[in-house]
């Protein structure tokens, strides 16, 4: 019995210390990892401070030009070399500071492609200073200008624009596409924050396009009274509406000129904004 | 032991964030004191062939497809920037704030635009937004150009400003160019007395004295951005000559001449007006397009022809 028990004990404790030593080469190989990144990192800091002092030591040699003294009366003929390596870094984070710029400020981002048989652009939009989506298209220059490819929403009459303007203004086609994309973005946005902000008008209709919205609102007084405004957006290429009309069971709150006030509030500024004014104004709940 | 480690590279990330942001200021600096040295100096390093290092190289043919790109996309966005100044507020890994300061200008119109924009990077995408939005435009075009930029300002609509600039300069240009081309073909007769990129263009002949025709040539931005053109003409005539106009030119006259434009389109329809400034010698009896300037003139819409 003894026997057996050391036996089976024995196993038991062979395989306990395994498994520790399993652990242990977990830890082992953990911190192999660490130490090599640290020293990865380290490695990298050194040059970069390394790169530092002589970017400082290359504005003191920079001096020396504006004080107008020859360039390559340099220490050393290394030092030469050093100074327009720095000068044309310095120079390459101002052209990517420029090309940043041009994004920023909505460019088309214009790629070529395929050995310039046809170009990338890209539609950033906006709306109150906060970028929305981008759409991109791809140009076949080959023959005729042609789009091959694009990601704009299937409710945009992209078909009637291109038709119109495409093989005649590259450049009038892109402004128009532009103009119309960020107006529907627009749109769509004042739809997304009167659903956020305004939580107390209802969207009855709204469609792809975002070029009609009804709206029920709650109009105060002694009784609630039901509010049904329609904007319809007849220019694609504006926020705005071109037309909005009342609907109230009550004709003389739909006549009043607290009302008449709203309807041009709506017509002259963005629905979430005219909602809130509304609002603050007690008009709607 | 571990635990030694982890901070270490903790601290060691946190300083090569901190190197890294130094590094591209002490860049951007020397680019400001010494641009345009710098890219005189460099040019014919970098836009000629041969030459440079090997570790140069690489640099060189990277400012060079650099130049190539921005040469790009300035052609297609109408747009030249001049300036670029850039200021990094805060950068961590998933924020950035950044300052920048531009310059440029839209075919002849200068433009100066300094913003804020804030970048956050959330799970599933990059929010982007401007913070802050100031515009200075320069040029005799912009006379009533501030409400559009004071409204663009307020909502911090860069993009529209720019899309606005763009296609108002399309229509100052297309202004200018038929102005100058008046004044250049009849010299005598068109006058540009506030030059060619202002609106404003009179039509008078040396032989009628006290009767002129000016045209107002006004380009309208509301303020959401939208870029109207508009044409007005104004009649002026000396007293004697008043008294013959019988058929009321001057009261009509403007009128007619928005019926013209809408027939034979602008360039064609201030020919037509200046040609009438011609005085003929009495010889001619027929119907002609030429005619004197007397009141008794009639536009005729139909035949578009301008008889007694």
């Amino acid at each position: 019995m003894e026997a057996v028990e050391q036996g089976v004990l024995g196993h038991l404790m062979a395989l306990e210390r395994d498994g520790m030593g399993q652990q242990d080469q977990h830890e082992s190989q953990r911190l192999e990892m660490l130490k090599v990144r640290a020293v990865t990192l380290r490695a990298q800091r050194d040059q970069l401070k390394h790169q530092a002092d002589a970017v400082k030591v290359r504005r003191i040699l920079k001096d020396k030009i504006s004080k107008d003294l020859p360039l390559d009366d340099v220490d050393a003929a290394g030092g030469f070399i050093d100074l327009q390596k720095s000068l044309l870094t310095a120079w390459r984070m101002q052209l990517k500071d420029l090309q940043r710029a041009h994004h920023l400020i909505g460019g088309y981002d214009l790629v070529e492609c395929k050995e310039g048989k046809s170009v990338c652009v890209s539609f950033h939009t906006a709306f109150e200073g906060v970028y929305l989506e981008t759409y991109n298209m791809e140009l076949d220059l080959t023959r005729t200008v042609q789009i091959s490819r694009h990601n704009i929403p299937p409710s945009f009459p992209l078909e009637s624009i291109a038709k119109q303007i495409l093989q005649k203004d590259l450049k009038a086609f892109l402004q128009t596409l532009s103009q119309k994309l960020n107006a529907f973005a627009g749109r769509r946005q004042q739809v997304c924050l009167l659903k956020e902000l305004v939580g107390s008008v209802e969207v009855m209709e709204s469609n792809q396009l975002c070029n009609i919205l009804v709206l029920m609102c709650t109009a105060q007084g002694e009784t609630p009274k039901a509010v049904l405004c329609t904007l319809e957006y007849g220019d694609l290429t504006q926020c705005l509406p071109t037309r909005v009309s009342i609907e109230c069971e009550d004709k003389t709150l739909s006549e009043s000129p607290q009302w008449k006030k709203n309807q041009s509030l709506l017509l002259e500024s963005p629905a979430h904004t005219a909602l809130l004014t509304m609002r603050r104004m007690g008009s709607i709940a | 032991m571990e635990q030694k480690y982890e901070e270490e590279i903790q601290m060691l990330q946190q300083e090569i964030e901190m190197l890294e942001a130094e590094q591209e200021e002490t860049l951007r600096s020397i680019f400001i004191e010494h641009g345009d040295r710098l890219q005189h100096e460099l040019l014919c390093l970098v836009f000629e062939e041969g030459g440079g290092e090997q570790d140069l190289s690489i640099l060189i043919t990277e400012v060079r497809e650099l130049e190539k790109d921005l040469r790009r996309q300035t052609e297609i966005n109408g747009i030249a920037l001049n300036e670029c100044f850039v200021k990094t507020l805060h950068k961590s890994e998933r924020k950035l704030v950044q300052q920048l300061r531009l310059a440029g200008h839209c075919s002849v119109l200068l433009f100066q635009v300094e913003f804020a924009v804030t970048e956050i990077q959330e799970d599933d995408a990059l929010r982007r937004r401007v913070t802050e939005l100031n515009i200075v435009v320069d040029g005799v075009e912009f006379k009533d150009f501030s409400a559009f930029v004071s409204r663009v300002e307020d909502t911090k609509d860069l993009l529209l400003f720019f899309r606005t600039l763009r296609t108002f300069s399309e229509r100052c240009e297309e202004r200018r160019q038929t102005f100058q081309h008046f004044q250049e073909k009849y010299p005598d007769v068109v006058s540009l007395p506030e030059g060619c990129r202002s609106e404003l263009m009179i039509i008078r002949s040396p032989q009628l004295p006290g009767t002129s025709m000016t045209i107002f040539w006004k380009i309208d931005v509301s303020m959401e951005g939208v870029v109207k053109p508009s044409l007005e003409l104004l009649l002026k005539m000396s007293d004697q000559a008043r008294e013959f106009d019988t058929k009321k030119v001057m009261e009509n006259g403007s009128n007619y001449f928005q019926s013209l434009l809408q027939i034979l389109g602008v360039e064609a329809s201030i020919e037509g007006l200046i040609r009438t400034m011609f005085v003929r010698s009495h010889k001619t009896s027929q119907r002609s397009r030429r005619g004197n300037f007397i009141p008794n003139l009639l536009f005729d819409i139909n035949t578009c022809t301008i008889t007694r």
